[in-house]
C-alpha cells in the first residue's frame, strides 16, 4: 500500500495526491466547504480549488487603503482615515470605502519536481483589484508572520501558476518535510494510514488564513 | 458551595486559610474549565518534563505552543508543530476545549508535537 511505502518518505506520488484530494472532496461536498477538483483540458493534470471571502486582520493598520473597523483601534488608523472615523459618533462603525474584505482563491496543486502538494492563492479586493504581496503578509496569522519572515528564502512568493500560467502567490514547500515527516512516522508508529492532503493542508492552510474544519480528520480516511 | 465563596471575602485579611481552601473547594466549578492534556514529542523533538497540563478549554492552540516552546526553550525561528489525532495539525485560533470535546479520551486530550530545525 502506498501509504506504507513511504512510510518514512514525505513524497507524495501523483496518483496518491488525486486519490487523497478526491476522498477530500466527498466530505467537502458532505459538509459544504466549498472545495472543486478542476481538470486541464488536454492533459492528465488537476487541482482542487476554493474561494473564500477573508476578512482583513485588524491588526493591519499601516495600509492606508485598509481600513479597520474597530472603534478600539481608531489610534492606529492614518491620518487619511482619521478624519472619517471622527465625523462619526463614538461607538458607531465609520463608512468606509477601503476593503474590509478580501477574496482568497486556494488551488492546491501537485508539484511533479519537488514530489508534494504545494499551496498556490490569488488575492483581490471585491471590486477586482489584485493585492499586493505585502498586503497578503500582513495578512498571515501572526503565530507565523514574524518566524516566516525571518527565513533565508522567500517563503510567500509570486509564482506563475504551474498549470494556469497566471500569477499566483505560492507557499514554498521546503519545510513540507519537517512537518509531514514527523506525521507520517506518528501513524505508522500507530498502524494508522492518514490522508496526506488533510495532514498537509491543516499544517499549511492556516498560514495563508485557510481554515480545514476539524470533521476532516476523522471523516476523510487515507486513499486505499 | 457559594455560601463558603462568600465568607472568605469578609475575612480576607484575618484568614488567609480559609480563602487557600476555598479555592481547593472550589476546585469544581474550576475543574470543569480546565481539561487535562498529554504532551507527547514526536521524533527527535525534546521531551517534556511534566508532560500532564490542566490547560483552560478557552486557551487557544497558539497559545498552548508558545508556552510549550517557551517551556522547551526553542529558539525563536524554531517553529513547533501541534498535531491531534495523530494526523492533523489543529489551526493557531481553535480553542483546547474544543479539541478535547471532540478527540478526548479518557479524560485526556493527547497532543504530539514536534519541532522545525532552525535555519542558518
Amino acid at each position: 500500500m502506498a501509504g506504507e511505502r513511504h512510510s518514512s518518505s514525505c513524497y507524495l506520488d501523483e496518483r496518491t495526491f488525486r486519490h487523497c484530494c478526491q476522498v477530500f472532496l466527498q466530505h467537502s461536498v458532505t459538509i459544504q466547504d466549498g472545495w472543486s477538483w478542476e481538470e486541464i483540458k488536454g492533459a492528465d493534470e488537476g487541482f482542487m480549488r476554493k474561494t473564500v471571502l477573508i476578512p482583513v486582520r485588524s491588526d493591519t493598520s499601516h495600509h492606508h487603503d485598509v481600513c479597520s473597523v474597530q472603534t478600539e483601534n481608531t489610534e492606529s488608523l492614518t491620518e487619511e482615515l482619521q478624519a472619517d472615523v471622527e465625523d462619526e459618533a463614538a461607538g458607531v462603525q465609520a463608512v468606509c470605502e477601503s476593503p474590509v474584505v478580501l477574496r482568497y482563491e486556494y488551488h492546491v496543486v501537485y508539484s511533479s519536481s519537488y514530489q508534494i502538494p504545494v499551496l498556490y492563492f490569488r488575492v483581490s479586493t471585491l471590486d477586482g483589484r489584485s493585492v499586493s504581496l505585502e498586503e497578503v503578509w500582513s495578512n498571515v496569522h501572526p503565530n507565523y508572520r514574524q518566524r516566516l519572515r525571518q527565513e533565508p528564502w522567500d517563503t510567500l512568493t509570486q509564482q506563475e501558476h504551474p498549470l494556469l500560467g497566471q500569477p499566483f502567490f505560492m507557499l514554498h514547500p521546503c519545510r513540507t518535510e519537517e512537518f509531514m515527516k514527523p506525521a507520517l512516522d506518528l501513524a505508522q508508529s500507530q498502524h494508522k494510514r492518514l490522508n496526506y492532503i488533510v495532514t498537509w493542508l491543516s499544517v499549511v492552510g492556516p498560514v495563508v488564513g485557510l481554515d480545514v474544519p476539524l470533521s476532516y480528520i476523522t471523516a476523510v480516511s487515507a486513499p486505499d | 458551595m457559594s455560601d463558603i465563596a462568600e465568607s472568605p471575602t469578609e475575612n480576607q485579611k484575618d484568614e488567609p486559610s480559609i480563602q487557600h481552601n476555598v479555592t481547593e473547594h472550589a476546585g469544581s466549578p474550576d475543574e470543569k474549565k480546565k481539561i487535562d492534556i498529554l504532551l507527547k514529542a514526536v521524533g527527535d523533538a525534546p521531551i517534556m518534563k511534566t508532560k500532564k497540563w490542566a490547560v483552560e478549554r478557552g486557551r487557544t492552540v497558539q497559545s498552548l505552543a508558545q508556552f510549550i516552546s517557551r517551556f522547551l526553550k526553542l529558539e525563536p525561528s524554531e517553529q513547533l508543530f501541534i498535531y491531534v489525532n495523530q494526523s492533523f495539525s489543529p489551526s493557531p485560533d481553535q480553542e483546547v476545549g474544543v479539541l478535547f470535546e471532540c478527540f478526548g479520551s479518557d479524560g485526556k486530550l493527547v497532543l504530539h508535537y514536534c519541532k522545525s530545525q532552525a535555519w542558518g
